[in-house]
């Protein structure tokens, strides 16, 4: 066990890094000129080559790159250069926000897509089956954007129940709006990948249900809720686990979208607002933070997998 | 024989459908069997017989796809098709077939054999796992304690399945069914859970019900036995009678399909034809399109009649049965050939593993070690092995579609080299054991044959077409089979499929892979007699492979025992298969032998016999010193042991109750 974490660690750490190389080189390959990129066509050439000074420009591209990462390392993201500011706090506020959505959203991935998943597969070929079926195709099969502005519609400019956009922040002590402004982005967020993990959970369960082993439990004679609990489930799981830590990719993807829609002050329209300006270093923080969290997922996920399957938790041989 | 007792489990006229989205599926159609109290009865019948519908049927384990009925089923007393849910775990046990897949591989082995006591006798978790690993020691588990934390993949198949016993037996069952409790273990782990079963029925009372395709091992075991073919049951009695005169013309037609080391200088007698379709079951005799005595008659639908003292037979004619004969004319022997060895193998070593970057073990694990061998043109050799011992490693080897670490391989007299040139594809080709997973399932069984033809450049256009015509002919597949696509053809059709894909480049030689483990011994005759033939007309030579010694005794000129990646035993096969035998060798070939073979889960560390972790016949220290000598027993015929060709011939067999562990050798 011991040997297999920190193997997918040391894998983790080369992802990470191998991507850093990778958002460096692509934003620095770009065709153009990275400060009139910023400045725009009409800069003034002085304001250019000062500009490139303060980014290192003129330094060979390596020990541009050492620069930024080892900076990194030591935990300096950098310095905005629209908004003038480290680039750090700026980042790590809007990930406060996004990791609210996000979070919210992911729980309610996990619990309600297992807990459907189980529930359509011990109720395989019921009303309630296929009901779940259809509407699993019908939420995969829809765009996050098309559920964003129909639920703006219906509940922000007709009923009124919900704002339609912004963020209202807890420390006010306002705790339903906050609540009221993080309905509708979760929901948008989660409700497709709830339908995608549902999906996987049923077949996965009714594979381990059809299993031999399962076959074997209820020939012992152990009540349904044993067989299901015990032998059924943690097997099911497993294929689970790793579908989950994809869709916290997805998640990340869908934050981006979720939070333009909804006007919503987190990561996602950090990087979108960099991109708009031309604010590469903001950028490429933030790149790297998302990378990083998604590294993070997936370790998680491998933990998980190795807690629920002996094979990998303890080795080959007693 | 007494039928005073009532039986601890009755079924009469148990009748099993499904509904499938074409037509009904009748599985089974008026089965009746009885347990009497403290006996075993064996359940005979091949693949589609229904024999384990039976099992799950007595467990209510059918789903609800399932319609059942029966006149009468009764477990002591007790209706079972009301009760199943509450008796199955408690009074009734169960095994299934392949352990790997019946245990929970999420959970350790002390909960799944603890569970039944947590659950049903509401033991407290510390009495129950004592419990639980009392149980597993009784059953010859040793390391016990670790044994109940470990996990079903850190296990043994012959471990495995007495943890799967354990759990069967921690609810105290008195009746335990046995669904082909052995099918996926080595014969010497066979016996020894064969010896289990046989003292615990003894140390417990159970009943039993032994579910099996294998008319061995219901042998050993049995004291009655029901067959059953297609759904029904067509013959019932006690074992001895039924083996020593089968009285229905299935059970006749098994007998002398089983290949046996006593008869093998006979042709097999397989059974002709294929199963009937279970969707339009046959009023009358279902046994009829295979038969050899049927008549008109046989069409009117046939009742169990009694056919001698407590016996039963669904036909009519079951007097003229005793007259049919048991095994065909004695086969051609084999013409020793003086010619030069077509293959010739030298010192061939292959490992597996070894330290990688990221994963450090401690060796390479040597799956074959140093085998020579050599076949002649024409000649069948006989490899036999059970599971691991690095046969099909060899196999590749010898095809060179692994690359060997080390030692010399010459075919016809030329070396072949690491990546041989297309002529040797040509001249050697494999037959594989599952014909499912070896043909395209989107191919006629026509492009399947044409593709070599084609690859090789043999044969194109009209040529190939009378290829194919010629190849279907020689493994007696009807032409109209050209056109089937391979989920058309039943198991054994796949399989002669196989063999012509195989044939097709007219090659000399012809590795042969556990070609016939996945059929039913009816059609496993068939194949094996194909074989046989294929070799008289064609001269082609075979290395035939099998962990079955008797399918092996059968057919092999030249026999060569393998255990764990080298030659213990070869030579001609008569010499093998009679004494001297090496004592690994001995345990192949008798049950009681190799019940007394010792539990071994590590490899051997020293430079000594391969085989001295096991070893019943084992002299002491220096069979783990010292590498044992290759003895010369008769002309041709090596042991590799130290113990003396004259004492081999000793069979080493020590008496002992049935059901104990063999106690160590000094
Ligand atoms: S009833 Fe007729 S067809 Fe059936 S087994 Fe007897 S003789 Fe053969
Ligand atoms: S050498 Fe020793 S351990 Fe090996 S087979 Fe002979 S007696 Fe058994």
């Amino acid at each position: 066990m011991g040997l297999y974490l920190a193997r997918r660690l040391l894998a983790m750490l080369g992802v990470v890094w191998a991507m850093s190389v990778l958002i460096f080189g692509i934003i620095h390959i770009l065709p153009g000129n990275v400060a009139y990129a910023i400045l725009g066509e009409y800069a003034t050439p002085q304001a250019v080559a000062i500009l490139e000074d303060r980014l290192g420009l003129h330094d060979p591209l390596p020990l541009q790159y050492w620069h930024w990462f080892s900076a990194l390392l030591h935990g300096d993201l950098g310095r905005s250069l629209v908004m003038d500011r480290p680039a750090g706090p700026l980042i790590f506020e809007a990930l406060g926000h996004s990791a609210i959505l996000a979070g919210s959203s992911f729980l309610l991935v996990a619990v309600f897509g297992i807990l459907l998943g189980v529930h359509a597969a011990t109720h395989r070929g019921t009303a309630v089956d296929r009901a779940l079926t259809l509407m699993q195709l019908g939420f995969i099969a829809i765009p996050d954007f098309f559920w964003a502005i129909l639920l703006i519609l219906i509940f922000a400019a007709w009923l009124h129940w919900l704002p339609a956009t912004g963020y209202a922040p807890l420390d006010g002590g306002d705790l339903l709006a906050w609540l009221s402004h993080l309905v509708l982005p979760v929901f948008v967020l989660s409700i497709g990948l709830i339908a995608h993990v549902s999906r996987l959970t049923r077949s996965s369960m009714l594979e381990a249900l059809e299993s031999r082993y399962v076959l074997a439990a209820r020939a012992k004679g152990l009540p349904a809720r044993l067989v299901l609990g015990r032998h059924a489930l943690p097997n099911a799981l497993l294929p689970t686990i790793t579908i989950l830590a994809i869709d916290a990719g997805l998640l990340i993807g869908g934050v981006v979208v979720v939070e333009t829609v909804f006007a919503y002050p987190g990561l996602g329209r950090l990087l979108i607002f960099a991109i708009d300006h031309h604010d590469l270093p903001l950028l490429q923080a933030g790149m790297m933070v998302v990378t990083t969290i998604y590294a993070l997922a997936n370790l998680i996920a491998d933990l998980g997998y190795a807690l629920l399957d002996p094979r990998i938790r303890v080795g080959a041989h007693a | 024989m007494a039928e005073a007792a009532a039986p601890i489990l009755a079924v009469e006229g148990l009748s099993v459908s499904y509904a499938t989205p074409y037509a009904r599926l009748f599985a089974l159609d008026d089965v009746s069997l009885a347990i009497p109290r403290g006996e075993v009865l064996g359940l005979v019948g091949e693949s589609g017989s229904g024999k384990s519908t039976v099992v799950l049927a007595a467990l209510g384990l059918l789903g609800e796809a399932a319609s059942v009925s029966a006149r009468r089923a009764e477990f002591d007393g007790r209706d079972l098709l009301a009760d199943a849910a509450a008796l199955r775990g408690r009074r009734i046990g169960v095994v299934f077939q392949d352990p790997a897949a019946a245990l929970n591989p999420a959970l350790s082995i002390g909960l799944q054999v603890a569970e039944p006591m947590l659950t049903h006798q509401r033991l407290p978790r510390t009495e129950a796992y004592a419990r639980a690993a009392a149980l597993l020691g009784e059953l010859g588990i040793p390391r016990v304690a670790e044994i109940m934390q470990a996990y079903p993949h850190q296990l043994s198949g012959g471990m495995k399945q007495r943890a799967m016993i354990a759990a069967a037996l921690a609810g105290e069952p008195e009746l335990l069914l046995l669904d082909e409790p052995t099918t996926a273990l080595d014969v010497t782990i066979e016996a020894q859970i064969l010896d289990l079963l046989e003292g615990l029925r003894a140390s417990r009372g159970l009943s039993m019900l032994l579910v099996s395709h294998n008319l061995g091992i219901v042998g050993r075991l049995c004291d009655r036995l029901t067959i059953l073919y297609a759904g029904r049951t067509v013959e019932t009695g006690p074992t001895a009678a039924v083996l020593a005169a089968p009285r229905h013309p299935y059970t006749r037609g098994l007998l002398g399909a089983l290949p046996r080391p006593e008869a093998r200088a006979r042709r097999l007698l397989p059974i002709p034809g294929a199963l009937p379709d279970l969707r339009s079951p046959d009023p009358g005799c279902n046994f009829r399109p295979r038969c050899p005595l049927a008549v008109a008659a046989c069409a009117e639908p046939q009742a169990m009649l009694p056919a001698g003292p407590a016996r039963r037979v669904r036909c009519h004619r079951h007097a003229l049965v005793a007259d049919l004969p048991l095994l065909l004319d004695p086969v051609a022997p084999s013409r020793p050939s003086a010619a030069a060895p077509l293959v010739d193998v030298e010192g061939l070593t292959r490992g597996f593993g070894g330290p990688t970057l990221l994963r450090r073990r401690r060796t390479r694990v040597h799956a074959v070690d140093g085998m020579s061998l050599t076949i002649h043109p024409g000649e069948i050799v006989g490899l036999v092995g059970e599971s691991g011992c690095g046969k099909s490693t060899l196999a590749r080897l010898i095809l060179r579609l692994l690359p060997a670490d080390g030692g010399r391989l010459a075919f016809d007299g030329r070396p072949v080299p690491e990546r041989p040139d297309l002529a040797f594809r040509r001249r050697a080709q494999i037959v594989l054991q599952n014909p499912d997973g070896s043909l395209n399932p989107r191919r006629t069984v026509e492009a399947i044959l044409r593709r070599p033809l084609a690859h090789f450049g043999l044969a194109q256009g009209a040529a190939a077409g009378r290829e194919v015509a010629r190849l279907l002919e020689l493994v007696r597949l009807p032409e109209a089979y050209r056109s089937r696509y391979p989920h058309q053809l039943s198991g054994g059709e796949k399989q002669r499929v196989g063999i012509a894909r195989a044939l097709a480049t007219r090659p000399d030689f012809l590795v042969c892979d556990e070609a016939v483990s996945a059929l039913d011994v009816s059609v496993q005759a068939a194949v094996l007699n194909l074989l046989q033939d294929l070799r008289d007309t064609l001269g082609v030579a075979y290395l035939f492979i099998s962990h079955d010694i008797g399918v092996i005794a059968h057919i092999a000129d030249t026999i060569v025992v393998m255990y764990r990646g080298h030659a213990m035993e070869r030579g001609p096969a008569d010499a093998v298969l009679h004494a001297p035998h090496h004592p690994y060798t001995e345990a192949l070939l008798s049950a009681g032998a190799a019940r007394q073979m010792r539990l071994v889960d590590t490899a051997p560390s020293g430079a000594g016999c391969r085989f001295a972790g096991a070893c019943p016949r084992k002299l002491g220290a220096i069979c783990d010193i010292e590498p044992p000598p290759w003895r010369e027993a008769s002309a041709g015929h090596r042991i590799l042991c130290h113990i003396p060709v004259e004492q081999l011939a000793r069979p080493g067999l020590r008496p002992g109750p049935a059901g104990a562990r063999r106690p160590q050798t000094p």
